[in-house]
């Protein structure tokens, strides 16, 4: 498949990944490219491979092709806000203690030095989340817990930020505050975003970058350009009503709750 | 070489002068379990972070199939127990990194193939199938010197991982999958911590015998979890239930009233601590288990 020239110096560029399991083919061919600096949305159906892709991308799956990593297959700073983070939530862990366990080589049983508090509150600073530092990881909300994350993210460097559903589990309002959080954590950082994604407002309002995925790269390109309702059609075929009605002309609706009955992750 | 350690029970005898710790065998046994509790406490706190307690099952079951090799390769069981717990811990970390099987399924077929190897070995000789009864009690009395250094050798190396590997195994208990993002070499602590937990459990056996291993494992913890809210908190108060446990239950059981199994009584004061901090749990630390 030929790769469009539009985005000059991508930070990604998938290459022909396929991923099959068992005899299902979930992704076939991929290639895409996602440009260095922006935020690039991966959308598609459920069962579209979105997942599978990132999995791909952070080698937490085999697949046939190649990941460059701006030109070579060196593996970048990645950070991943995941979409579920699934963990027992009676394990007395702090807010603070999680985000220092991956950098502070003592024991949490030793205490926890200086630098490493002053570099998680910072974290937690740059996600407006300063007041959860004592809190108890078990206690957090869905959205509490997903800026929690977004900061352990963070707090590899990342080169590249990449997030699985960042609306799911939150209500309309929070996932806009979040989506607005990211860019400007994005233009003050310089990392590269990527985010996969079922909500349409929340591409249409805040990607730079738009990949259409069902198996297959649908279509590529500014979401201006992608988002026509003939994409859309093939990408989503019966959840057509809500284009036709126009709402993509004027995206201001909440599509994921509609979709997925309203998850809490 | 055996280095003499009398003097070193001389100062259990001094630090707790007691009636009971007056013979040195008593001495040598609290000094034994005293050195056992911490290992216990410390690797606890990740078997119950891990959900791992079947694991530690299966590797106390072992003990049988260790013996069962000892005898059919003529090897002192001394030696091959260990080994052969190590063996099944790695195999059994390797299988639940490959296989798409479920934990418990992995670790439940595992434990009955090797508990049948076990016994089937053992049953063929009258000798050893009548020690059977200390396999499953256990008999603290019996630890001699060289278990003793044997133990102090496997704490030094446990305290040296846990130095290093307690923050990176929290991360891999919470979500391996983002630690491995997070580049933490999940595979390496994975398969570091089933073998000291193998060797910690077999060590265990002896002490508290092969139905109780489990206890001295995941009882502190438990009770750790509903005292502390911290990571760090709860690694100490594990340090502290266990200890504790171990010393009140050895000098409860050698009490002419009491007169019971010393493991079982260790478990039992164990026990207590956890009832404790349920009803702790239950009035000053529900805030945060609204979930």
């Amino acid at each position: 498949m030929a790769i469009p020239e539009d985005c000059s110096s991508p930070a990604l560029t998938f290459n022909r990944i396929s991923v099959t399991r068992g005899e299902t083919k979930i992704l076939e061919d991929v290639s895409a490219r996602v440009p260095l600096g922006g935020n690039t949305a991966i959308i598609g159906p459920n069962g579209a491979g979105k997942t599978t892709l990132l999995l791909a991308l952070l080698g937490q799956t085999e697949y046939s092709g190649e990941i460059l990593f701006s030109g070579n297959t060196t593996r970048p700073r990645i950070g991943y806000v995941p979409q579920r983070f699934a963990f027992d939530r009676g394990l007395p862990v702090t807010v603070l203690e999680f985000l220092v366990m991956g950098l502070q080589r003592k024991p949490l049983w030793l205490g926890i030095g200086r630098k490493y508090r002053e570099r998680a509150r910072t974290l937690l600073k740059a996600v407006q989340a300063e007041r959860l530092e004592e809190s108890h990881l078990g206690a957090l909300s869905g959205g509490e817990m997903q800026r929690v994350l977004l900061a352990l993210a963070l707090q590899q460097d990342p080169e590249l930020l990449v997030l699985d559903e960042p609306s799911a589990g939150v209500d309309v309002k929070g996932g806009k505050v979040f989506c607005e959080l990211l860019e400007d954590l994005g233009r003050k950082w310089g990392f590269t975003q990527l985010m996969v994604s079922h909500d349409l407002a929340t591409v249409t309002h805040h990607a730079s970058h738009v990949i259409c995925l069902n198996r297959k790269v649908i279509a590529q390109g500014s979401p201006d350009q992608v988002l026509s309702v003939d994409v859309l059609k093939s990408l989503f075929g019966i959840h057509m009503g809500v284009v036709d009605s126009g709402i993509i002309a004027s995206p201001k609706k909440d599509f994921s709750k509609e979709e997925k009955g309203g998850d809490d992750a | 070489m055996m280095p003499d350690l009398t003097s070193l029970y001389d100062l259990v005898g001094w630090l707790l002068p007691l009636e009971c710790l007056e013979l040195t065998l008593m001495r040598r046994a609290l000094l034994g379990l005293v050195l056992l509790a911490p290992m216990t406490a410390a690797m606890g706190v990740q078997v119950v972070n891990f959900r791992m307690a079947f694991f530690s099952d299966a590797i106390s079951h072992s003990v049988f199939a260790g013996v069962a090799i000892g005898l059919l390769l003529s090897i002192s069981p001394g030696w091959s127990m260990p080994v052969f717990g190590l063996a099944v811990g790695l195999c059994i970390m390797l299988l639940l990194r490959r296989s798409s099987l479920s934990t418990d399924t992995v670790v439940g077929v595992i434990f009955s193939g090797v508990v049948a190897f076990g016994l089937a070995v053992v049953s063929r000789d009258p000798a050893v199938s009548q020690d059977v009864e200390q396999f499953i009690y256990g008999d603290i009395l019996t630890i001699s010197d060289g278990d003793i250094l044997g133990l102090f050798f496997l704490l030094a190396v446990l305290l040296v991982f846990q130095y290093f590997g307690f923050n990176r195994l929290l991360y891999i208990g919470l979500n391996a999958g983002l630690a491995l993002t997070h580049r933490i070499r999940v595979g390496l602590y994975q398969y570091l911590f089933a073998g000291l937990l193998a060797l910690v459990v077999v060590l265990t056996y002896n002490a508290v015998g092969i139905l109780l291993v489990t206890a001295m494992l995941v009882v502190p913890a438990a009770a750790a979890r509903n005292f502390s809210r911290s990571a760090g908190g709860m690694f100490w108060w594990a340090m502290l239930i266990s200890i504790s446990s171990a010393v009140a239950g050895m000098v409860i059981s050698a009490q002419e009233w009491a007169d019971t199994a010393t493991g079982a009584t260790v478990v039992l004061v164990a026990f207590t601590w956890f009832l404790a901090s349920a009803v702790f749990g239950a009035f000053f630390n529900h805030s945060r288990k609204f979930h």
